[in-house]
C-alpha cells in the first residue's frame, strides 16, 4: 500500500496535465472491480426484485383505471368532461402543460451537466433522460385526447394536406407541434447515444433472443477507441443543440396562452416563468424518481447523498427563482388594477381559487426554500418531501394559470364556473400511473444508471490501484 | 478482424504498457485496434479528425432552409385569407424555422456519428466481447499482407 501512494504521489500532477478530459480525482481514490460496478447496475435487468413487480402491478392498475375512464370518454364524447362554455381547457391542458414542464427534469438537466462538465452528474443522466421521454410522450398525447374523436387525427396529417386544412404556421398549437416533436426526437436521440455501450454490455451478457435484440440495437458497437471518441463527441454536439430546444418548448407551450390577449395571460414574461416552473418540477420529479430507484434496486452506493444534496442545492435555487417570477407577474397584474386582470386576481388570491393558490405558495416555496437552504433538511429524505411537496404544487401552479382565466372572460356575462368529473380525475391519475409504469419498463429493459459513464467518472486503476493511462509503463515497475 | 493478433489483459495498466511496446517497436497506429468497456482517453491512439461538429451544422443549415421552403411556400400557395396582415410572417415562421434548424442538427450529428464510428456494418465482432463486458481490455494487431 505504501509503495502504492509514493507512486500515486509521484505520478499525481501529471495525470491532470495529461488528460484534461479525464475526472479529477485524487490518488488514493479506490476503483470497486468492473464485475461489481456491472453486477450491481445490471441487477434491476436481470434481478428487478419484489419492489419492481409491485410497482408494476399498482401502477399498472392505475392505468387499466384510466384507459377505462378513455373508453368510457370515446363511446360517449368529450361531454363526460366537466368543460363547457367559457372553459374548454381544463385538467388536460393542465396535464398537457404539466407532463410538458416535468419533461424538462431530463434531457435540459443533462445536457446542462454535460456541458459543465459536472462529474457528479453521472448517475442521474439516464435517469434524468428517461424521464424526459416519457414525460414528453404523456403530455403530447393530451392534445390528441382533447379533439374529442382522436381517431380523426389523421385528417390533421401530412400539413399541408388535400383535405382543405388551413395551414397555419402563425399558431401556437401548429409551433408546439415542430417543438414538442423535435425535443421528443431530440430527447430519445440523446437518450439512445449514451446508451449504445450499454446495450452492448447487455448483448454480451444475455443469451438467445434477447441477445439478437439487444445486439440490433448497439448498432455492432464493439468499443474501440474511435467509437468511444465519437460517441462522446456526438453526446457533446446533441448536448449543445437540445439545450436551446428544451427552453424552446416550454416558451411555445406559454405562448399558447400568452399570444391570447386574455387577463393574466397576455405576458410577456410567460415564457420565462414557463421555463423556470418547467426546471423547477423536472427537478423535483428527477429527485423523486431516483429516490425511489435508489430504494427498489439498492443502488445506495451509486445514488449517493451527495447526489440529492446537489439537486436539492439546484431545487432551492429553481424555487427563489419561480417565487421571484410569481411574485412579479401577480405584482404586475395587481399594480395595473384593470378590472378584467383583477377578476381573475381576486378568484386566485380571495376568492374560490384561494385554497389552490397559497397551498401552491406552501408546497413551491414556503416549505421547501427553507427546509431546502438548512444543510440539515437537504438529506434524501428531507429533498424527498420538498420535491413531493414541489410536485403537488406545480400542478396546482398550471391548473390556476389555465382554469381561472378561462372562468373570467373579459365580459362578464360570459363568467362560468368548472368542476373536473370522475373521467379527467381518473385520466390525471393514470397519467401518473402510465409515467410510473413505462419508468419502471425501461429500467427492467436498460440500465438506469449509464455503466459506462458511470466507470469512466471513476479513477482509473484497477481493485483500487493508481493506474494512470498514457504514461510510460516503466514508472509503474513495483520494486 | 480475424486476420489479427489479439491479446486481452486484465488491467488497463498493462494494456497501456503493451501499447508503448508496440509504438517503440514501429507497429503503426492504424494497425492497432483498442476494445474497451469504457472510453480510455489513450494519449497514445489519435483517432482521425472528426466532422461531427461541422456536420451538424451543415444539417442545421439544412433544416432551416427547409423549414423557410415549408412555411413560405405552403402559405403562398395555399393564398390564405389574412385580413390584409402579410402571408409570410417572419416572426411567427422564424419559431418553426428554430425548430426544424435544430432537427436538422441533430439528425445529421447522429448519422454522422455512426458513419465515423463506423456502426451498422456487417461484419463479425472479434469474438472477444466477453472480455470487454468484464472489464479487461483487448488489443489486436492486424497482420501485415
Amino acid at each position: 500500500m505504501l509503495e502504492l501512494e509514493w507512486i500515486a504521489s509521484k505520478h499525481a500532477g501529471r495525470v491532470r496535465s495529461q488528460d484534461a478530459r479525464a475526472p479529477k480525482y485524487t490518488m488514493a481514490d479506490k476503483r470497486p472491480s468492473d464485475s461489481k460496478i456491472n453486477s450491481d447496475l445490471l441487477a434491476p435487468v436481470n434481478h428487478p426484485g419484489w419492489g419492481w413487480y409491485a410497482t408494476v402491478v399498482v401502477s399498472g392498475l392505475v392505468v387499466l383505471a384510466a384507459v377505462g375512464a378513455l373508453g368510457y370518454q370515446f363511446t360517449l364524447g368529450l361531454g363526460v368532461w366537466g368543460i363547457n362554455r367559457p372553459v374548454f381547457w381544463a385538467l388536460d391542458i393542465t396535464n398537457f402543460v404539466f407532463w410538458i414542464g416535468i419533461s424538462h427534469a431530463g434531457t435540459l438537466i443533462s445536457a446542462i451537466l454535460r456541458v459543465t462538465g459536472a462529474e457528479w452528474r453521472r448517475p442521474v443522466t439516464r435517469c434524468a433522460e428517461a424521464i424526459t421521454v416519457f414525460a414528453l410522450m404523456i403530455g403530447a398525447m393530451f392534445p390528441i385526447i382533447h379533439l374529442g374523436r382522436p381517431w380523426f387525427f389523421y385528417w390533421l396529417v401530412p400539413y399541408p394536406n388535400e383535405r382543405g386544412l388551413w395551414p397555419n404556421f402563425r399558431s401556437p398549437l401548429a409551433w408546439d407541434f415542430f417543438a414538442i416533436n423535435t425535443y421528443l426526437l431530440g430527447s430519445i436521440i440523446y437518450l439512445y447515444l449514451p446508451l449504445i455501450p450499454d446495450l452492448a454490455l447487455l448483448r454480451d451478457k444475455s443469451r438467445g433472443a434477447l441477445r439478437r435484440i439487444y445486439g440490433v440495437f448497439s448498432l455492432g458497437w464493439r468499443g474501440t477507441q474511435l467509437q468511444w471518441d465519437r460517441l462522446e463527441r456526438a453526446v457533446r454536439v446533441m448536448a449543445v443543440v437540445i439545450i436551446p430546444v428544451a427552453v424552446s418548448v416550454h416558451t411555445i407551450v406559454s405562448w399558447d396562452f400568452a399570444m391570447t390577449i386574455r387577463p393574466m395571460w397576455h405576458s410577456t414574461m410567460f415564457g420565462p416563468y414557463f421555463v423556470a416552473g418547467a426546471i423547477f418540477s423536472g427537478i423535483a420529479a428527477l429527485i423523486l424518481a431516483m429516490a425511489i430507484i435508489r430504494r427498489v434496486f439498492h443502488l445506495e452506493e451509486y445514488l449517493r447523498p451527495i447526489h440529492f444534496n446537489n439537486l436539492g442545492l439546484l431545487l432551492l435555487t429553481m424555487s427563489l427563482i419561480w417565487f421571484y417570477f410569481t411574485f412579479g407577474e401577480y405584482l404586475t397584474s395587481w399594480y395595473g388594477n384593470e378590472p378584467e386582470e383583477m377578476a381573475v386576481f381576486n378568484s386566485k388570491i380571495s376568492g374560490p381559487y384561494a385554497p389552490l393558490f397559497w397551498g401552491t405558495v406552501v408546497c413551491c416555496f414556503a416549505i421547501p426554500a427553507p427546509m431546502l437552504a438548512i444543510k440539515r433538511f437537504r438529506t434524501i429524505k428531507g429533498t424527498m418531501i420538498a420535491s413531493a411537496l414541489v410536485v403537488i404544487g406545480m400542478w396546482f401552479e398550471r391548473f390556476l394559470i389555465i382554469v381561472p382565466t378561462l372562468t373570467h372572460p373579459r365580459f362578464t356575462f360570459n363568467w362560468g364556473s368548472y368542476k373536473p368529473t370522475w373521467v379527467e380525475l381518473t385520466l390525471t391519475a393514470g397519467t401518473f400511473g402510465y409515467f410510473v409504469l413505462l419508468y419502471a419498463i425501461f429500467t427492467r429493459l436498460f440500465p438506469i444508471i449509464a455503466v459506462w459513464e458511470y466507470k469512466e467518472g471513476l479513477p482509473l486503476g484497477e481493485h483500487g490501484e493508481p493506474t494512470i493511462v498514457g504514461t510510460p509503463d516503466v514508472e509503474y515497475e513495483s520494486a | 478482424m480475424a486476420d489479427a493478433h489479439i491479446k486481452v489483459f486484465d488491467t488497463r495498466r498493462e494494456a497501456v504498457a503493451a501499447l508503448h511496446e508496440l509504438q517503440r517497436e514501429g507497429v503503426p497506429d492504424s494497425s492497432i485496434t483498442v476494445l474497451s468497456s469504457e472510453p480510455l482517453h489513450l494519449e497514445t491512439l489519435h483517432p482521425p479528425k472528426t466532422r461531427i461538429a461541422g456536420f451538424s451544422i451543415a444539417g442545421g443549415v439544412l433544416g432551416a432552409a427547409l423549414a423557410v421552403l415549408l412555411t413560405v411556400l405552403t402559405s403562398r400557395r395555399v393564398g390564405l385569407v389574412t385580413g390584409g396582415m402579410p402571408i409570410v410572417s417572419p416572426w411567427a415562421f422564424g419559431i418553426v424555422v428554430f425548430e426544424l434548424t435544430a432537427l436538422g442538427a441533430i439528425l445529421t450529428a447522429l448519422g454522422r456519428m455512426i458513419l465515423e464510428a463506423r456502426l451498422l456494418r456487417r461484419r463479425p465482432l472479434t469474438g472477444q466481447e466477453d472480455a470487454v463486458a468484464k472489464g479487461k481490455v483487448v488489443i489486436a494487431i492486424e497482420r501485415a499482407e
